[in-house]
């Protein structure tokens, strides 16, 4: 294999872990408090689908981007709502908001669309970073990327200094740990569990609005395609730590590119394996690699006092 | 992963019947409600919408007993469901463990060499293939729980996907179970189940379809009834669904009665993908469990532990989903419509179980 | 220490004062028309049994409840907290019995926890902590984890989160339960100090000894009433037994009295007959390790004979609870054998053990020993539903019938053998988890851990007179119990275990008390 297909492979690795890899932050703090979102795949297509639509009709797409982003937040809102004030199973009402939005999202694109049309929709811009992408021969197909990237992995940077180091995510942590203890020290263990639920609405929108508008510049309908239960998989798999989901979304992207490159390589492997791929890992992941014990201790558990 | 476990409902022994019929009803007449408004904001009339519904709903006899045959493969679902719930483990993995029941039903059913057999062997055993074919991609997940604590919400999910993709790849690989290409627009499917794989009709007339999956259904149902309420094998799920710890020490093996449960409940999922192969379909396609799976999960939630009202659930949805068909085809209502409907459905009764339970208290 | 009247005492306006006040929790009333106050400057004791309602007064003065009925006045101004946050703003803070300490997180981040905003200074934290220490005698490290300190270490980070926030008023909910003989001095010395220095200190105990070191005032709870107030304690210790109690001291089983603190008649020796030196039960170097093999019982070896009541001591923590689960075969060891006569049991299911005549008492009955979401009946059968099965159908009426007789022959008091196993109070949930273990057809051994903890007197002397009556009909029993008092009435032999090791072994002679609290503490004998 040359380095320009290295490289192409290594490009297309990050470009298709990064959805990922931006809800699963999301979801990892969310599960960090305590809180299971099952809808994040839910949250996912709202965005994508609202950033596309936001996009087309005003043909900006950093107007689509916001509107994907605010229109993801009654989402999160909702599952906030049914996970820790109605005390809800959290994985019902995930689930059932995943099966909403997704009737909602194609009946909603059917309407302004039609059945087939696949609509032009002005997309993100790409940039390149100065240094790296100049790096002969590998530069601009690994590092030219879709400026959200960026923009993402600064968020990520910036949530694991907060986690660390602030006030805020010592409650967080101890949220999901001993939310008793957050509540006899006088802070409200609902409130930031609701913060946290709404953060992983925020970090899904903008790996939903990067799917349509970032990626491929249009929806398609169901196109999450089960990234944001895979996100929660990764989530367990890198234990929930950053470094740790970082890496195994990225071997998510990597998996996934392989659709891609093994054919180029003039490997014929059946394309229903590959797309499978991924899906296995994860299951490998969740069943071999994390002990039992790692788990934020009331991941889940809605609090009673 | 311990932790990620559900508190179980608090187990009442004897359900007072009005909330808990109540609210399902409440919940589905808000959610048809919203339906009904949304039909009208994309501009079709409703009485038109309503008639077109009611028409692939009840309209013929065809038309009645396709959405039977429908609801029998969602009831299958919803009763494995619960089954499994009963043990506090929760079976997501309804739409994979039905394609991987189609799989084996057609498999065994077109190269298995049971043409030929006597005493209706030759749909028998493509449907006892297909059971355990689904009790196997159950008892991965159930595996996987008791040996590293995998939370079986996202393995049989997986799971899930892995089986759906699995269908695909069977049905677009020549060697698996595509039919022979003959020309480049030779559609990915297999080839049509031979007329004695079949399953046969109870009336044998094929203006009213309705097959042996009902009667098979209904004796299911009975049996999961009777078995939740009545042996110390229903007990034994209750007890390590409401504490794993205290039923191990009890003598009650947590391994295998988790297993069991799972098993079950993909066994069930498996016996639906059959039904529908064999009885209705009879060539396996790619996506023909799309929505099955969720819709069972939903009926079996609806119910709330209640085989009854895993039965009344399903035969709602399987109307809904012929009538939702029939609503496309001639009043050009999206079938996204119906599940919308569904999606409101779960998530108002999600929402609604705190109130339930304090309802139940008094 | 004999309490002396507190020089810095004053009768001066109370600093926090209860009116008539009265908590129900749905048809169950907690707490009725109770009425006390707190002296700044003061060490004010709430004597009474476990059930009295003496936590829920707690939780009341700290705003994790609103009173039913009554008033209550802080600093002259009406008093009604809307949380902890809102206690805790206004100079109370509250030590309570079951730690709420983030188990991952350093002490400093525990201490941290909920009062800054913003960046965190740890360094300044540390420091501040430091001080405390010295004021206090308070030793800790500020950068442990907190899943790495003994919970006595434990306790000391409770007390210094509330300290640091120099509170006005200073609750401690049944702090002495978990301690060594030696912290609960070093924790009734703290309390002396912060009385000292012009706080009032509320001590929620059942144990006489500590009222007798330093309480100033004692308030009497019992059913939820106060039934005796006392401003000189030590001279009418006697008649606050009686209250608390409702009895008198004489009648009072020798454990039950134990367990308050009363020097324990040893009781009328049993049979010795029936004790042979035949060996029942025999623990050779069992070995545990936990899921990330840090060592939590270091070759183990015990044996108890047939009518023997041997006691383990030691606070919690020190390999107890892995003991009652390896032992209960719902752990496996990672070294060492486990024998019943001649019958080997190391790594047998629970269900062999069961057969094999071993009952087991857990010490956390809603974790290991029971369902609460059952039925009493199925929890008295758990494990023997089999024989109320014929052809896989469970023969319920059978199973209830058998429980009434169950319910009558240990008085566990329900409403029917039909009822929500949960709706039973913590003593008859005891007692029926008791009956289930003790009734085994051939029970040979009987290991009990922490049988009484939450148990009212009544309930104590029960579940302790069921344990003597098998003992003579030849039972082992093995009882593991972190309460000193109650195993040197009850228990022939006593060793101590520590960090998972015996430290060594005495006869249960109240002379040895000294001797054993340095075992527990870790110095070996």
């Amino acid at each position: 294999m040359t380095w320009e297909l290295f490289a192409v492979f290594l490009g297309s690795s990050i470009r298709l872990a990064t959805p990922l890899l931006l809800a699963g932050i999301g979801e990892m703090v969310s599960e960090r408090a305590g809180v299971l979102n099952m809808s994040i795949e839910g949250m996912m297509l709202t965005s994508a689908f609202a950033a596309a639509v936001g996009s087309w009709a005003t043909g900006d797409p950093l107007l689509g981007l916001l509107i994907g982003i605010i229109a993801a937040q009654p989402v999160a809102l909702l599952q906030a709502v049914l996970s820790n004030t109605l005390r809800a199973n959290q994985i019902v009402s995930g689930i059932g908001i995943n099966i909403l939005v997704l009737g909602a999202t194609t009946l909603a694109y059917r309407e302004i669309f039609g059945a087939r049309s696949r609509a032009e929709i002005p997309g993100l811009a790409k940039i390149k970073p100065p240094l790296l992408g100049d790096i002969p021969v590998i530069g601009p197909a690994v590092f030219e990327q879709v400026w959200l990237l960026y923009f993402g992995i600064a968020l990520i940077v910036i949530t694991a200094l907060v986690l660390r180091y602030t006030s805020i995510g010592i409650a967080i942590h101890a949220a999901g740990a001993e939310p008793k203890a957050v509540d006899k020290s006088g802070l409200s263990v609902t409130r930031i569990r609701y913060g946290c639920v709404l953060f992983a609405g925020f970090m899904a929108s903008l790996s939903g609005a990067f799917l349509s508008i970032g990626d491929i510049h249009t929806f398609t309908e169901g196109m999450t395609r089960g990234a944001g239960y895979l996100a929660i998989a990764y989530v367990i798999f890198g234990k929930w730590r950053i470094g740790g989901t970082t890496l195994a979304c990225l071997l998510f992207g990597a998996a996934t590119a392989l659709q891609f490159q093994l054919p180029a390589l003039g490997i014929a492997i059946p394309n229903a394996l590959l797309i499978m791929l991924p899906y296995l890992l994860a299951l490998l992941a969740v069943g071999g690699l994390v002990g039992r014990q790692m788990a934020p201790a009331t991941l889940g558990e809605p609090y009673r006092r | 992963m311990t932790a990620l476990e559900q508190p179980s409902q608090p187990a009442i022994r004897r359900f007072p019947i009005r909330p808990a019929l109540l609210v399902p009803v409440a919940a589905v007449g808000f959610a048809a409600l919203v339906g009904l408004a949304l039909i009208a904001s994309i501009g079709v009339s409703v009485p038109d919408a309503i008639a077109a519904f009611v028409d692939g709903t009840i309209g013929s006899p065809y038309a009645v007993a396709a959405s039977i045959n429908r609801s029998v493969a969602f009831a299958l679902v919803g009763f494995g469901f619960v089954l499994a719930n009963r043990a506090n483990l929760t079976n997501v993995g309804g739409e994979g463990q039905i394609a991987v029941g189609g799989i084996a039903a057609t498999a065994v059913a077109l190269y298995g060499h049971v043409s030929a057999l006597p005493l209706g062997l030759a749909f028998i055993l493509p449907m006892l293939a297909a059971v355990a074919a689904g009790a196997a991609w159950g008892a991965i997940a159930a595996v996987m729980r008791v040996k590293a604590g995998t939370n079986e919400v996202i393995s049989t999910l997986l799971l899930s996907f892995i089986g759906v993709w699995l269908l695909y790849w069977c049905v677009q690989s020549p060697l698996l179970l595509r039919k022979p290409m003959t020309s480049s627009a030779t559609l990915p499917e297999s080839l049509e189940i031979s007329d004695e794989t079949k399953l046969p009709l109870l009336t044998g007339d094929y203006s009213f379809p309705l097959h042996i999956g009902l009667p098979l259904t209904i004796v299911i149902a009975v049996v999961v009834a009777v078995l939740l309420s009545k042996t110390e094998l229903g007990l034994r799920l209750r007890a390590v669904g409401l504490n794993p710890v205290a039923a191990n020490r009890a003598g009650m093996s947590y391994a295998r009665t988790v297993i069991f449960a799972l098993a079950s409940a993909g066994a069930l999922g498996g016996l639906a993908g059959a039904l529908m192969l064999l009885g209705e379909q009879y060539t396996l396609k790619d996506g023909f469990s799309s929505g099955y799976g969720f819709d069972g999960l939903v009926a079996g939630l609806l119910a709330r532990g209640s085989v009854t009202g895993v039965a009344a659930a399903a035969l709602l949805f399987g109307f809904m989903r012929s009538g939702g068909i029939n609503m496309e085809m001639v009043a050009a209502v999206p079938t996204a419509l119906v599940v919308v409907i569904q999606g409101l459905i779960v998530i108002t009764l999600a929402g609604a179980t705190l109130f339930i339970e304090k309802w139940e208290r008094k | 220490m004999d309490s002396t009247s507190n020089p810095t005492a004053t009768s001066a306006e109370p600093l926090l004062s209860l009116q008539a006040i009265t908590k129900r929790f749905g048809s169950f009333t907690a707490l009725s028309d109770v009425s006390l106050d707190i002296r700044p400057g003061e060490i004010h004791c709430i004597l009474g049994e476990n059930g009295a309602g003496k936590s829920t007064l707690c939780n009341l003065i700290f705003g994790v409840h609103r009173p039913d009925g009554g008033a209550m006045r802080y600093r002259g101004a009406p008093f009604h907290p809307a949380g902890p946050a809102d206690a805790l703003a206004q100079g109370i803070a509250m030590v309570h019995q079951h730690f709420s300490l983030v188990s991952d997180m350093t002490v400093v981040d525990n201490v941290l926890l909920g009062r800054e905003r913003g960046i965190l200074k740890r360094h300044d934290c540390a420091e501040q902590l430091e001080k405390l220490a010295v004021e206090y005698g308070l030793p800790l490290d500020p950068y442990a984890k907190i899943e790495d300190l003994s919970v006595g270490e434990r306790q000391r980070v409770e007390i210094v989160k509330c300290l640091i926030r120099s509170p006005s008023l200073f609750v401690l909910d049944e702090p002495t339960a978990v301690l060594l003989p030696d912290e609960i001095t070093a924790l009734l010395d703290v309390c002396r100090r912060v009385a000292s220095s012009g706080r009032a200190v509320v001590l929620v105990t059942h144990k006489l000894a500590e009222i007798k070191k330093i309480a100033d005032r004692v308030t009497v709870l019992r059913g939820g009433r106060v039934v005796a107030t006392s401003s000189t304690p030590a001279a009418d210790i006697d008649a606050l037994v009686r209250a608390m109690i409702q009895g008198n001291v004489d009648t009072l089983d020798s454990s039950a009295a134990s367990m308050i603190g009363l020097k324990p008649e040893k009781a009328a020796r049993r049979d010795r007959e029936a004790r042979t030196r035949s060996e029942a039960l025999q623990i050779d170097g069992l070995t545990v390790r936990d899921y990330q093999g840090a060592m939590r019982l270091d070759n183990f070896t015990l044996t108890v004979d047939r009518g023997e009541i041997v006691g383990v001591a030691g606070v919690e923590g020190n390999g107890q609870s892995e003991l009652t689960a390896v032992l209960a075969g719902m752990m496996t060891p990672a070294g060492g054998h486990v024998y019943l006569g001649d019958l080997e049991l190391t790594n047998s299911s629970p269900k062999q053990i069961t057969a094999a005549g071993v009952g087991i008492v857990p010490e956390d009955r809603h974790a290991v020993g029971c369902i609460t979401g059952m039925s009493l009946a199925e929890n008295i059968y758990l494990n023997r539903l089999d024989e109320f099965t014929r052809y896989g159908f469970l023969r319920r009426g059978e199973l209830e019938n058998e429980a009434a007789a169950m319910m009558e022959r240990f008085d566990v008091r329900a409403r029917g053998p039909g009822v929500l196993f949960s709706s039973l109070s913590g003593g008859n949930q005891q007692k029926a988890v008791l009956a289930r273990e003790i009734t085994l057809p051939n029970l040979t051994c009987l290991v009990a851990a922490q049988p009484t903890r939450g148990l009212d007197v009544g309930a104590v002397a029960a579940v302790y007179g069921h344990i003597r009556a098998a003992c003579e009909r030849g039972i082992a029993i093995l009882l593991v119990s972190s309460e000193l008092d109650e195993l040197l009435s009850v228990a022939d032999r006593i060793v101590v275990l520590y960090r998972g090791r015996i430290m060594g072994s005495c006869a249960a002679d109240p002379a040895q008390r000294e001797a054993i609290g340095a075992m527990m503490a870790g110095q070996a004998q």
